[in-house]
């Protein structure tokens, strides 16, 4: 007997959809439908605002003008060092060696006992060798090929630039030759270990040189940095010394003596109400061979104090709000029970955590945009009326890369920390846990740092999600002329996107861990 | 039945440790403290004519400490909320202002005993690691003794402050009434204010947030050396945040007694 067939049931209801997109519009709807969130999300432009250009407008320039001098670009640069020199009046090239580069510690400082021993390490940068300058003026253009005492060879120009030749330090086991030969305005720098068998180390255009140069010998020693406590760094003139043989010139050499000059006004640093006593500079000569004391530096000069990343501390506030708002997001789900309906409407919960982070780290991201692009200008006109000018401070337009990495990497910092307060809040379900987590994470660092002595603070700053606030950073910074990192001065031991990386990694794998267990928990 | 305060401070006290993860945040917040006073005097070093303050420093862990000190005051309040709580305990103890006496007497009793230990160990390790350390008298940044005066008013000053801070929590938590809200507010008033008075480059404001703001403040109580040029006096300091807790307490009991539970 055959059984009548049995028709299959079928809802007249059209099937409901279960793609990605339907998965965002819930939890966008989730988002808008409490008033206190949506309330909250703009309220994070409003004090984004609020708290970065208040700190802007406390936050005067105190610090007084050092001896410095306007390099070819319009930077401001120290140019100080001892410059054994004469006219060079067209093509041309001149050799040397390099038998010793060495610190002379400064007698001066002995007897304070807070300071002795201070120099008594070669600064790294202390530099001896050969240089091209335009004239005697500081900040001139130039060009040199240097042996330093920790980075090996190295030639500079124009005080941003600096190109590596060969590592290793200079002694009379292993002297340095060095060679500078000039064409035009084109000049190409060598080295050799043994002055028969020569590497070039770089070429450099310096357009508008003019046909009469003053080439020769300089040495430079770097300030010593003493990084005091964890927000003061005391500056002391350090001297070095180098001896020079085996010169050779060929060329257009004008032929007259060798004249030492002391470049650049030479700078003074009060010392508990002191003034420390500039090192005695000088060269001696005896037959072929040139002892040089030098101090001071050739390089770009980098303030200690960054205005904007200090105001834009202010953005502390308003991440305290995005801290709140993902952790709520997530742990509000748990507390109604909600978590249950969401997770039969959308089976695959990893992608409930994904559509979660993305509409908080959106809304963060914009919110946190609107607030930053709007107070980025306006703090940036303030610090210039509170006195930052050149040389501490050169105002960052907007629209430069410094100021859009600020602008873009604050509104980022906020939406990644709110994917992270996502993934701990999926981990541990309960607001109050969630908050002191992401609060200790990200927040807790930086009043370490502000505390502990530099090592242990300058290593959070490396390792925690607190190294993305280097983001915030506007000065630039440079190899050749490292300052005394501290938080206090707006100062981060990484790169602004190395330290943004940390914390995507942070965020990463919570994430995904929560992901994990998200998948394996009973909901 | 009536219930005196006798028996609010013992419902209170039942509540208090009968919820395992208090007791768990307690012990974490001694341990938190101390593991960052003895990090941060075992590894700072002074040399001839530091200005570092001895005593500060072995107490140091009181900045971290409190983070959690604080969270426990505000889930005792929180906690009641979302649970739904709240309503047996106001059934029971229909004199509201009676019950949140109670409650604060007993949190701020709890964490007074425990911040002792947190602090009697700080101290202790910091009488082992600093002089070791060059906080000698020679170098002008001598460890004082466990009974010397100002480290007796530094110890027992950073006890009160921290039980200043449970009831700054609970005044804010009864005032908010939800757990995120209250943690994010309590942290935020604590941390936000140090980490901006610190970097900001204006010293008269600089001056101003470390007298107004409660934790900066606060912990001037923790100071024994330079008093003088302190922006704010030991037990002035504690009195500014004695005054931030009272102002909180004030408005979480007004708004405890006009609203709805």
């Amino acid at each position: 007997m055959r059984s009548a067939p049995i028709a299959r049931y079928a809802s007249a209801e059209e099937l409901g959809k279960d793609g990605f997109a339907q998965l965002l519009r819930a939890e966008w709807t989730k988002f808008t439908t409490v008033r206190g969130w949506v309330i909250t999300a703009i309220a994070v432009a409003v004090v984004t605002v609020v708290a970065v250009v208040d700190i802007a407008l406390v936050s005067q320039n105190h610090n007084t003008r050092p001896a410095l001098a306007t390099g070819p670009d319009n930077e401001s640069v120290t140019d100080a060092f001892y410059f054994v020199h004469q006219p060079l009046n067209g093509d041309g090239s001149i050799t040397v060696r390099v038998t010793s580069l060495g610190n002379v510690p400064q007698a001066a400082l002995a007897d304070r006992p807070s300071l002795a021993g201070a120099d008594a390490d070669i600064q790294p940068w202390a530099k001896a060798g050969i240089i091209v300058k335009e004239s005697v003026t500081p900040g001139s253009p130039y060009t040199s090929v240097i042996a330093t005492a920790s980075h090996g060879v190295q030639m500079q120009y124009n005080f941003t630039h600096s190109v590596a030749g060969s590592p290793g330090s200079v002694s009379a086991a292993s002297p340095q030759w060095l060679r500078l030969s000039r064409s035009g305005d084109t000049l190409t720098g060598y080295e050799s270990a043994d002055g028969s068998s020569w590497t070039q180390v770089g070429t450099v255009t310096l357009a508008g040189l003019p046909s009469t140069v003053q080439a020769g010998l300089f040495v430079a020693s770097p300030m010593a940095q003493l990084a005091r406590g964890t927000d003061s760094v005391t500056l002391i003139p350090t001297q070095a010394k180098a001896t020079f043989d085996n010169l050779g010139l060929h060329g257009q050499w004008s032929g007259s003596a060798w004249a030492g000059t002391d470049i650049g006004q030479a700078e003074q640093v009060a010392l508990d109400g002191d003034v420390a006593p500039v090192p005695h500079d000088g060269v001696t000569r005896s037959g072929g061979t040139f002892t040089v004391a030098g101090s001071g530096d050739v390089a770009p000069y980098v303030p200690f104090v960054d205005p904007t990343q200090v105001s834009f501390y202010g953005s502390l506030v308003p991440l305290l709000m995005v801290i709140a708002l993902g952790t709520l997001f997530m742990t509000v789900e748990y507390r109604r029970g909600m978590i249950r309906w969401t997770l039969t409407a959308s089976p695959r919960r990893g992608r409930v955590l994904t559509a979660k982070a993305i509409v908080i780290g959106g809304v963060s991201f914009v919110t946190g945009l609107i607030g930053s692009a709007i107070a980025f200008p306006i703090t940036e006109s303030k610090l210039q009326s509170e006195g930052w000018n050149a040389p501490f401070y050169h105002m960052v337009p907007l629209t430069s890369a410094v100021g859009l990495r600020v602008v873009v990497g604050t509104a980022a910092l906020l939406a990644v920390v709110a994917v992270l307060a996502i993934a701990v809040g999926a981990l541990l379900r309960r607001s109050a846990g969630t908050i002191t987590t992401v609060i200790g994470l990200v927040i807790f660092p930086l009043v370490l740092a502000l505390t502990l002595p530099h090592g242990p603070a300058s290593w959070l700053l490396k390792v925690t999600p607190a190294a993305a606030f280097g983001l915030q950073q506007a000065l630039p910074h440079y190899s050749q002329a490292p300052t005394a990192c501290l938080p206090y001065n707006g100062c981060y031991p990484l790169s602004p996107w190395a330290g943004f990386l940390v914390l995507c990694a942070w965020a990463a794998v919570a994430l995904g861990v929560a992901m994990l267990v998200l998948r394996s928990r009973d909901a | 039945m009536t219930t005196t305060m006798r028996d609010a401070v013992l419902a209170e006290w039942i509540k208090l440790r009968s919820i395992s993860s208090n007791a768990w945040l307690l012990l974490a917040s001694v341990a938190v403290a101390v593991a960052a006073s003895g990090l941060t005097t075992s590894i700072d070093k002074c040399q001839a004519g530091c200005t570092a303050d001895p005593a500060k420093l072995s107490l140091i862990g009181v900045q971290l400490g409190q983070a959690l000190v604080a969270i426990v005051a505000v889930l005792t309040v929180s906690g009641e909320y979302s649970s739904g709580m709240i309503r047996f305990t106001l059934t029971a103890m229909p004199r509201r202002s009676v019950m949140m006496t109670a409650k604060s007497a007993v949190i701020a009793g709890v964490v007074a005993i425990v911040s002792a230990v947190t602090v009697g160990a700080s101290v202790l390790v910091g009488q082992l690691f600093l002089p070791g350390n060059g906080f000698t008298a020679r170098n002008g940044a001598a460890t004082l003794s466990v009974t010397s005066g100002p480290m007796l008013r530094a110890a027992g000053g950073s006890v009160l402050y921290l039980a200043l801070i449970a009831l700054l929590s609970v005044g804010l938590a009864t005032a908010l009434r939800e757990s995120a809200l209250a943690i994010t507010a309590a942290l935020g008033l604590l941390y936000l204010f140090p980490i901006i008075g610190h970097v900001l480059l204006n010293p008269v404001w600089q001056n101003r947030i470390d007298r107004i703001a409660p934790m900066n403040a606060g912990l001037a109580i923790q100071s024994t050396r330079d008093l003088a040029t302190l922006p704010i006096g030991p037990w002035a300091g504690l009195g500014v945040l004695a005054a931030w807790t009272a102002g909180a307490l004030l408005i979480g009991w007004v708004l405890l007694l006009r609203r709805d539970a």
